[in-house]
């Protein structure tokens, strides 16, 4: 890859970010760990890399290592070189710093209300930047009415368009490179379309070069040039993003590749995931950091340390000792047994009928507060046994339709019968909050027994059961949330909500804040449960391909009005109404690949 | 799917660790941390541990500071530093007596509140306003001045303005956990009651209040020693720091000692206090 670019500089540009054999270790809690070992790459002008990896591998630290802002509480050590339009930056003196992070790099955050001033309007932090005319800049990013939200606070404005206006922010100061880490995670699909749009333009035409930071691969696909695949703080693999998505060479990103879904993938089986969950690894130096994962690891693999070399399979490089293997990993697609049919009754297991609700919204008036309608008269039945996928945007009202099943909150018109007294159970977007840190995570699953018996060893043995249940290793009962990794909070949520089997199980967006393989980890550990306990399901989500797979049944919600009740198959088939089109067009795909 | 997670789980972190306890706060802010028991423990000591008896003449009157008498003597001949230890226990106590009281009943006010919400909330709320927004330190010396100086009623007219603020930081921390995710799973879990306060949300809030308390402590000392300043502590002959300075101050040109030795070490406590305080709240908030 090195030698590739090199002659590609002889042509026209010159690689201007050059990095070599980069090591960043961090001190967490007095323990150094390496969270970067050993990256080289260049990036040559208006060129759009994709950094992917699951959380953990490093990537974050490698966007924020690149404008010199790893977090000083943990100690960054960094090794090797970076050089920066001809600037070394390892080691420069923090004025250096300074004037790099003005003048060529800038960075979109993942979230775009933190990143801004709420006590500033808009005007006055882009005037914060130097250059140009702040209207001007808004409506090139696509920003209706400029001159409107120039003069709002952050607050006033949405997702999307805050996003944009620290994408404008980060533009109007051209910087050679843009440090773009999930700028679209928080965003809904049909903005993140816009925003990648947007982004695709500005390199374009202003021959900025952009390192996406994503765990997307699909994402990434739809944007990047190259893509760099990282692992445990290594490149495994790197080459050109057409190249590595159709013939990857390294068993991790044939992995990763083969654990995206979307709206082709087979939803009659479990999804294909990676095998294990990231595990930390030990002895690294002298081995492949995923040998404990990887399917094809031989003896060698514990011993040596693969170097990136030229890859087999196409123009990049990979890291494998057995590269010639590598084509046995994908063999093993089509061993999944298919899933048994859902037992499904005629009695409802929930029965929302005309439900409606109003909250109130910022404005004060002289009569009272003023109040916005979230849900307007919304009927659904959800049968014993089935799942339903509820999908639709931020603010559609998802969230408040499953907190009023849940009885957390009361609608305010309508009536909610669930089909016996016992409460459902609820599974929250983020597993780490749901999980109260002080106490272990054998106390929060055994909770609910309280109900049946407070005999402690029969909790112990129904607790381990139900770790078991979900794929936990019991000898966890006693450790903190903190000590574990999401993926295992995700599974002790899960053991909590069916220790004692409820009749409904309510999931709000439980992958959404997930890399891809542990969404489908997480899909297929799902579909499991409520079919071996016979579980109901409303299985919130913005993703319309988790929907298509998961659920029995998908009912579309938008503003508050369900537009759409259908069979999976035949709402991606056959859309009826003008939003859920617009959803399936706005879904990411690798463009050629995925749809058939 | 694959059932094997974790037997090779990540290595378990300790539970607690005060090493990494004070490499969060800071050293100086450690050295507060560390003297906050030390001060408790030599006040407590305090009458046993005065080289000479502070309320007897031991000497001549007027010594300066010398290596028999390290504070000096004063007008009658009493050992300075021997009655400053015993001031330090006077103030020191009582100002931790005040916080611990006030901590309890302001807490207990704010979790009520913060609990049942609704009008009981907005009832006590405006109360606990009404008591922040009074004079507080005006009303406590007319308070004094009415029902006579000593410490009892002192400590009572402190009382009576300090409890509010923990009111408050507790009513609004537990208005923020039980937003909380993990709150609401454990209420969907069948937790009410007793239990979900004692487990689920007091943890959570002791912090805050912790810290509050902690960087209480020299703000109360100062009230404590401005009031006996103003002659409303203990009466003449008990030596408290912030009569000691007031009753000496108009011999400052002339015996030095005597002012501003005492109103040195209540300088000294109050750095003491606000450094554990910043200390405290560095760790725990991982700032």
């Amino acid at each position: 890859m090195v030698k590739h670019s090199h002659r590609m500089s002889s042509s026209v540009t010159e690689p201007f970010l050059a990095v070599r054999d980069l090591t960043v270790t961090l001190s967490r809690e007095g323990r150094p760990s390496r969270v970067i070992d050993g990256i080289t790459f260049d990036m040559l002008p208006g060129e759009v890399v994709a950094l992917v990896g699951e959380s953990g591998s490093g990537k974050t630290s490698i966007g924020l290592t690149l404008q010199g802002l790893l977090p000083r509480d943990y100690q960054p050590l960094v090794g090797g070189s970076i050089r920066l339009a001809g600037i070394e930056l390892v080691g420069a003196a923090s004025r250096t710093w300074r004037s790099v992070r003005r003048r060529l790099v800038r960075a979109i955050p993942q979230d775009p209300m933190g990143a801004l001033n709420p006590t500033m309007t808009i005007r006055h932090q882009m005037r914060e930047s130097n250059g140009g005319s702040i209207e001007g800049w808004l409506s090139r990013t696509g920003l209706p009415d400029p001159g409107r939200i120039a003069d709002a606070l952050p607050h006033r404005l949405s997702g999307g368009q805050r996003q944009r206006v620290l994408i404008a922010m980060a533009m109007m100061a051209r910087p050679k490179l843009l440090i773009a880490d999930e700028p679209t995670t928080a965003l809904d699909v049909t903005v993140q379309a816009q925003i990648l749009d947007l982004l695709r333009a500005l390199t374009r035409e202003q021959q900025t070069a952009i390192l996406f930071v994503t765990h997307d691969l699909n994402v990434a696909a739809s944007l990047a040039d190259r893509v760099l695949i990282l692992y445990a703080g290594r490149i495994v693999e790197m080459g050109r993003m057409q190249d590595v998505a159709r013939n990857a060479a390294h068993p991790y990103s044939i992995g990763l590749l083969a654990a995206r879904y979307d709206l082709d993938s087979d939803r009659r089986r479990p999804l294909i995931t990676l095998p294990f969950e990231h595990v930390p690894p030990v002895n690294l130096a002298s081995a492949c950091a995923y040998a404990q994962r990887c399917p094809i690891a031989q003896l060698d693999c514990t011993a040596i340390r693969p170097s990136l070399a030229a890859a087999s399979a196409h123009g990049g490089a990979a890291a494998c000792l057995h590269q010639g293997q590598t084509r046995f990993v994908s063999a093993q697609r089509v061993d999944a047994k298919p899933w048994p049919a859902p037992a499904i009754q005629a009695t409802a297991a929930l029965r929302l009928h005309n439900v409606s609700k109003t909250y109130p919204t910022g404005n004060r008036s002289f009569w009272g507060r003023q109040s916005q309608p979230v849900l307007r008269s919304v009927s659904l039945t959800i049968k014993l046994g089935e799942c339903v996928a509820l999908v639709g945007e931020s603010g559609a009202g998802k969230s408040t339709l499953l907190r009023i099943a849940a009885g957390l909150v009361m609608p305010e018109g309508g009536t909610v019968t669930r089909f016996d007294k016992a409460l459902p159970q609820v599974v929250f977007q983020d597993p780490v909050a749901a999980l109260t840190p002080w106490l272990t995570i054998g106390e929060q699953i055994g909770e609910r027994l309280r109900g049946v018996s407070r005999d402690s060893d029969y909790a112990r043995r129904r607790v381990g059961e139900a770790m078991k249940l979900v794929g936990l290793d019991p000898v966890l009962m006693d450790t903190l949330p903190a000590e574990m990794s999401v993926g295992q909070c995700q599974r002790a949520v899960l053991a909590r909500a069916v220790i004692v089997p409820p009749r409904l199980l309510l999931c709000d967006e439980p992958i959404s804040a997930m890399d891809v393989s542990l969404a489908a980890t997480t899909l297929n550990l799902l579909s499991d449960l409520r079919r071996r306990l016979d579980m109901a399901m409303l299985f919130v989500t913005h993703d319309l391909a988790a929907a298509r797979i998961i659920a029995d049944r998908i009912a579309v919600l938008k503003d508050g009005e369900l537009v759409e009740v259908a069979d999976p198959d035949a709402i991606v088939a056959a859309p009826q109404s003008a939003y859920t089109r617009s959803l399936i067009a706005a879904m990411p795909g690798p463009q050629g690949g995925g749809r058939r | 799917m694959t059932g094997r997670s974790s037997r090779d789980t990540s290595p378990v972190r300790p539970r607690f660790n005060w090493r990494d306890f004070f490499r969060r706060a800071g050293w100086l802010e450690s050295v507060g941390i560390v003297g906050l028991p030390v001060v408790t423990i030599l006040a407590a000591l305090a009458p046993w541990i005065t080289p000479f008896d502070p309320l007897l003449r031991v000497a001549a009157a007027y010594l300066p500071p010398s290596t028999g008498h390290w504070f000096g003597t004063d007008e009658i001949g009493r050992d300075l530093f021997s009655r400053v230890i015993l001031g330090i226990q006077y103030t020191w106590l009582s100002g931790l007596a005040i916080i611990a009281f006030t901590l309890i009943v302001g807490s207990l006010v704010g979790l009520i509140s913060g609990l049942m919400g609704g009008k009981i909330d907005l009832v006590i709320g405006r109360i606990v306003d009404l008591f922040i927004v009074l004079p507080s330190t005006l009303i406590a010396l007319a308070f004094v001045a009415a029902v006579g100086p000593g410490l009892v009623n002192t400590m009572i007219a402190l009382a009576i303005f300090w409890w509010p603020w923990y009111a408050r930081i507790s009513r609004d921390e537990i208005r923020r956990l039980k937003a909380r995710p993990h709150v609401e799973a454990a209420r969907m879990a069948g937790v009410r009651g007793p239990r979900l306060l004692l487990r689920y949300l007091l943890p959570g809030v002791a912090p805050a209040l912790l810290i509050g308390a902690s960087l209480d402590v020299a703000n109360v000392i100062m009230t404590l020693s401005l009031m006996s300043f103003l002659g409303l502590g203990l009466p003449a002959p008990a030596p408290e720091l912030g009569a000691m300075t007031s009753r000496t101050l108009d011999s400052l040109t002339v015996h030095w000692w005597l002012p501003i030795l005492p109103a040195a070490v209540i300088f000294l406590l109050c750095l003491l206090a606000n450094l554990a305080g910043d200390g405290i709240r560095a760790a725990l908030r991982g700032v």
